[in-house]
């Protein structure tokens, strides 16, 4: 950091690194669901993640403050927001679901971030 | 056919297609793999890079007796048409003549039931030596809550006795709903106890170490990958003695 340092200080600049400064972690999932039954309503999607959280991590798990921020119907999929010292807990526990009302289901979690605004695009759906 | 093509939707491109011979039943015979161009005329293309998906074949030998352990040391010649050779021990001596001695890439961890043995360290020391990788699967976590319980602390207790090295985490997925893709597999590491950098390795690098220790097996030595080095070499160590010099002064 020699030579880099005491650049920095001729030109009075103040370098901070913040870590772990964001409160929340941002998810965007989708639920697949192969067969043509019923699909979940906004409330029914956060029971399955409560439900999800509870099978894999107990009460405690089940706890975690998870908001639902946008839920579409028709893709299934939904933006959920945690407080970023659960995202590993409700990561692992979406990777892990298996059933829904005994429908095989999966969840795919598309994008993570800690913040919102990077969810909007998507580097793997840029069409080369 | 359904599930290869989910993998490659999900971000994966390297697919191994296991074949599992058990040999509690008798006659058991090892039969040619299934060529994976017969699957797909054309592999498609793994996302954000030009390459395409490459689909490898994989053999799981469940051996419950030493006598089984023959196979793999003759000659037979349907044997070295598999890509990777994995072996799935039931019992404490089977483990440790499976880390020790036998010529194979992985060794699988049960998950589906608690463990009739405890890991120990020399075994798994040697295996680490060796370039063997040890496997944990994470599909039956999906399915039953039982054997999730038993995946997790199988894990933990494997991660106790190596320190997260050498890790490999696969699905054994039958349907495609039951796989997952390389970042969820990678935070289910972090669940079993590795460190981040490690859970990502167990994804991506380790799996790659395991294929080219497969490669290996059918060339006589060893595997050279040649890499291009940027010429930076000489510069560096000439700066090197200069920095010395101005902390002196």
């Amino acid at each position: 950091r020699g030579p880099a340092g005491r650049a920095m200080a001729a030109a009075a600049f103040e370098r901070r690194v913040l870590r772990r400064a964001a409160e929340h972690h941002y998810l965007r999932v989708r639920l697949e669901l192969p067969d043509g039954g019923a699909r979940p309503n906004a409330a029914q999607f956060k029971q399955l993640v409560v439900t999800a959280l509870k099978e894999l991590h107990g009460e405690v798990g089940a706890a975690l403050p998870v908001d639902v921020l946008t839920y579409e119907e028709k893709t299934l999929s939904a933006i959920l927001r945690v407080i970023s010292s659960g995202f590993v807990k409700l990561w692992s526990a979406l990777t892990l679901l298996g059933f829904y009302q005994n429908r095989r289901c999966a969840f795919r979690v598309l994008q993570t971030s800690p913040f919102l605004l990077a969810l909007s695009g998507n580097s793997r759906e840029l069409v080369l | 056919q359904n599930i290869l093509t989910v993998c490659f939707s999900v971000g994966y491109s390297v697919v191994a297609l296991n074949h599992v011979i058990d040999f509690k039943e008798k006659k058991q015979e090892i039969i040619k793999p299934v060529s994976p161009s017969e699957l797909f005329p054309s592999l498609p293309i793994v996302q954000g890079t030009s390459k395409k998906i490459k689909v490898l074949t994989r053999l799981t030998l469940i051996v419950s007796d030493p006598s089984h352990c023959n196979l793999l040391r003759s000659t037979s010649a349907n044997i070295r048409l598999y890509d990777i050779i994995a072996v799935f021990p039931k019992t404490e001596k089977l483990f440790h003549i499976a880390c020790t001695t036998l010529d194979v890439d992985l060794v699988c961890i049960n998950v589906t039931e608690k463990l009739p043995f405890y890991f120990r360290r020399p075994p798994v020391n040697m295996a680490i030596d060796r370039g063997i990788y040890f496997e944990l699967l994470y599909t039956p976590a999906i399915k039953d809550s039982t054997m999730r319980r038993y995946t997790i602390s199988n894990a933990i207790s494997l991660m106790q006795i190596c320190k997260g090295k050498n890790i490999v985490i696969s699905s054994a997925a039958e349907r495609p709903l039951e796989l997952r893709g390389p970042y969820d597999v990678a935070n289910l590491g972090l669940l079993f106890g590795l460190s981040e950098g490690e859970a990502k390795a167990a994804v991506s690098t380790n799996c790659r170490a395991a294929m080219l220790h497969g490669e290996t097996r059918k060339s006589a030595c060893g595997v050279v990958y040649t890499v291009k080095k940027p010429r930076k070499v000489e510069e560096e160590e000439t700066a090197v003695p200069a920095c010395k010099k101005a902390k002196t002064q």
